[in-house]
C-alpha cells in the first residue's frame, strides 16, 4: 500500500520545481487550474507519475474533481495504484 | 545601462523569419493585438508607463545588432523609446497600421497606435516584433502597460535559461527531433504555400466570436471528447479536420498534415512578460484517414503528445534551439528557406493562456473588446489563434489572399465554428 501523502509530497516538489513560477505559492490545497495549470502541465504530471510509479492514470480518472488540487490528484493516483 | 543580452534559439528563428519575410516583400515577422476602449486615453500617460517598465526591462530599449551572431544591444537609458502614435480614424487606416513595418534595427520592437473614434471611443493597436516575445508574453505586456495596479513579483527566470543538461545529452535529444521528421516524411505533407512561392502576399483575417453560452458549449464538447483540460487539443483537432476539407475543396490534396503544437515554456502563474520566445513546437502529424471526426483526430493527437513528451521531445526542442543559437544567422536563413517550401508545417496554430482576465481596463479606460492578429504566414498561408476575452472564446483565422480566396477562408472559419459547437 502506498501512502497518498508520499505521492502528494513528490507531486508538490515536482510542480514547484518544473511547472509553476516561483512566485506562485503551491500547497496541497492550491487550486491548480486557477493558478495556471494547463493541458501540457497535466501531461507532464501524468508522465512524472508514470516515471515514478510505473503507471499512466487512465483518461477517465482525470476529472475536474481529481485536478482540483495536489491532494485530490495524489489521492486519485494512490487509489489506482493500490487497486492494482 | 548600456550592454548586451543574448537572444535564445527561438528568438533567433523569429529574427531569421523577420529578415526572410522582408526579403519576400512582407512587413516582417510582427503580430498585433487590438483593444477597443470605451474612452480615449492619454498618449503621454502611456509613454510614461512604458518608460517605467523600460527601467525594469531595459530590453524594451534594445535593438538587434550584429549580422552573423546577433545580440540585443542596449543603448543609453535616455535613448528614444518606441513610438506611441495618435491617429484619427479614417477609411484604410487599419490596413495602413497593419502593413507598416517595424524598424527593429532602430530600436522599434513594438509600437502603440491609438485610433480616435467617433463618440470619444478609442482603439489601441499594439504591434510587436515576434523576435522580442511570443503571443502569450505580448498579452501579459499589454495588460501590464495598461494597468499599473498589478503587483510585480521578483523577475522570473525563464525555463529555457535554467541549468541545462550536458552538451552530449542535449545533442542526443536534438537528434530525436530529426528522427521524428524522418517518420513524417513517409507520408509527405504539402502545404498550399508550395503553389505560390514568389507571389505577392496580402494577409487577411476574420474573427469568430463565441458568446458565453457558446463558449460553455465548446468547453463541454472539449471535455466530452478530450477529458479535463483538453480545450487546446479539441481546438487543434477541429482545425485540422477543417484544413483537410479545405484542401479537398480546392483540389490540393496532401498525403498528411503536420501541425506544430506550441508548448509554452513560461512558468505557470507568472504575471509578467518574458522578453524572449518561451515556446517550443511539438510536431504532430495527421493522415487523411484520421480526419473524419473530431474524436478520431483527438484519438491520434493525444498519444502523439504523450509519446513526444515521454521521448523528451520538449527538451529536444529546447536543446535544438539552444544549440542552434551558436550557429551563424545565414545558416538559419538557409534552414528557414528550406522550411518555407511548404513541407514542414500545414497550419499555424496558437492557443494563448487565459491572461485576459487582467485586461479589463487599459490606462483607466474600460476594454470593450480584444482581438489577436496572427503573424503573416508565407507557408502554409493559413492559421488560427484561439484565445478568450471576458470568458468568451475567440478565434482569429488569418490567410494569405494569394493562397486562398476570402470565400474559402470564410468557409473554413464557419466550418471550424460549427465543428467546435456541434459534435
Amino acid at each position: 500500500m502506498i501512502d497518498p501523502l508520499e505521492i502528494e509530497t513528490k507531486l508538490l516538489d515536482f510542480l514547484k520545481r518544473e511547472v509553476f513560477a516561483s512566485a506562485v505559492v503551491v500547497t496541497p490545497e492550491t487550486d491548480l487550474i486557477a493558478s495556471g495549470f494547463d493541458s501540457m502541465s497535466l501531461v507532464r504530471v501524468l508522465l512524472f507519475i508514470e516515471q515514478s510509479y510505473g503507471f499512466w492514470i487512465p483518461e477517465g480518472e482525470i476529472t475536474v474533481d481529481a485536478l482540483q488540487n495536489v491532494r485530490s490528484l495524489a489521492a486519485t493516483a494512490a487509489r489506482i495504484l493500490n487497486a492494482r | 545601462m548600456p550592454g548586451e543580452l543574448p537572444l535564445n534559439g527561438c528568438d533567433f528563428l523569429m529574427l531569421g523569419f523577420d529578415r526572410e519575410m522582408r526579403r519576400r516583400g512582407y512587413a516582417g515577422n510582427s503580430c498585433q493585438i487590438e483593444l477597443e476602449l470605451d474612452s480615449a486615453i492619454s498618449p503621454d500617460a502611456l509613454r510614461k508607463r512604458i518608460a517605467e517598465l523600460a527601467t525594469r526591462h531595459p530590453i524594451l530599449r534594445a535593438h538587434p545588432g550584429g549580422w552573423l551572431m546577433p545580440k540585443w544591444k542596449i543603448p543609453q537609458e535616455n535613448s528614444p523609446l518606441p513610438q506611441v502614435r495618435v491617429h484619427r480614424e479614417h477609411s484604410g487606416l487599419r490596413e495602413k497600421i497593419c502593413d507598416e513595418p517595424l524598424s527593429p534595427k532602430r530600436g522599434e520592437l513594438f509600437r502603440f497606435d491609438l485610433v480616435e473614434r467617433d463618440g470619444g471611443r478609442m482603439n489601441v493597436v499594439f504591434t510587436w516584433a515576434h523576435m522580442l516575445m511570443d503571443a502569450n508574453s505580448a498579452e501579459h505586456f499589454v495588460a501590464l502597460v495598461g494597468r499599473d495596479d498589478i503587483p510585480l513579483p521578483a523577475l522570473e527566470q525563464p525555463i529555457s535559461t535554467r541549468p541545462k543538461k550536458p552538451l552530449m545529452e542535449r545533442l542526443k535529444l536534438a537528434r530525436k527531433s530529426v528522427l521524428l521528421f524522418d517518420e513524417f516524411i513517409k507520408a509527405p505533407p504539402r502545404s498550399v504555400g508550395v503553389r505560390f512561392p514568389d507571389a505577392p502576399k496580402v494577409q487577411r483575417f476574420c474573427v469568430e466570436r463565441f458568446s458565453l453560452e457558446e463558449t460553455t458549449r465548446v468547453r463541454a464538447n472539449a471535455s466530452k471528447v478530450c477529458g479535463a483540460l483538453g480545450g487546446a487539443q479539441f481546438h487543434a483537432a477541429a482545425a485540422m479536420i477543417e484544413l483537410h476539407q479545405l484542401h479537398q475543396r480546392i483540389g490540393s490534396p496532401s498525403a498528411s498534415y503536420v501541425l506544430p503544437m506550441p508548448v509554452g515554456l513560461r512558468p505557470k502563474g507568472s504575471v509578467e512578460p518574458l522578453f524572449c520566445n518561451q515556446v517550443t513546437m511539438m510536431m504532430t502529424q495527421f493522415l487523411p484517414r484520421h480526419l473524419d471526426t473530431t474524436a478520431a483526430a483527438v484519438a491520434v493527437l493525444k498519444p502523439q503528445i504523450a509519446q513526444a513528451m515521454r521521448d523528451g521531445l520538449i527538451e529536444a526542442g529546447v536543446a535544438v534551439a539552444d544549440i542552434s543559437r551558436c550557429l551563424p544567422l545565414p545558416l538559419y536563413l538557409f534552414i528557414l528557406k528550406s522550411g518555407l517550401r511548404g513541407e514542414i508545417c500545414s497550419f499555424f496554430y496558437g492557443d494563448t493562456a487565459a491572461v485576459t482576465p487582467l485586461l479589463t481596463t487599459f490606462c483607466g479606460a474600460t476594454v470593450l473588446d480584444f482581438t489577436h492578429v496572427g503573424a503573416t504566414t508565407p507557408s502554409p498561408g493559413i492559421g488560427a489563434i484561439f484565445y478568450s476575452f471576458r470568458g468568451e472564446l475567440r478565434v482569429t483565422v488569418f490567410h494569405l489572399e494569394t493562397h486562398f480566396t476570402a470565400a474559402e477562408a470564410e468557409t473554413f472559419a464557419k466550418g471550424l465554428r460549427s465543428r467546435l459547437l456541434n459534435l
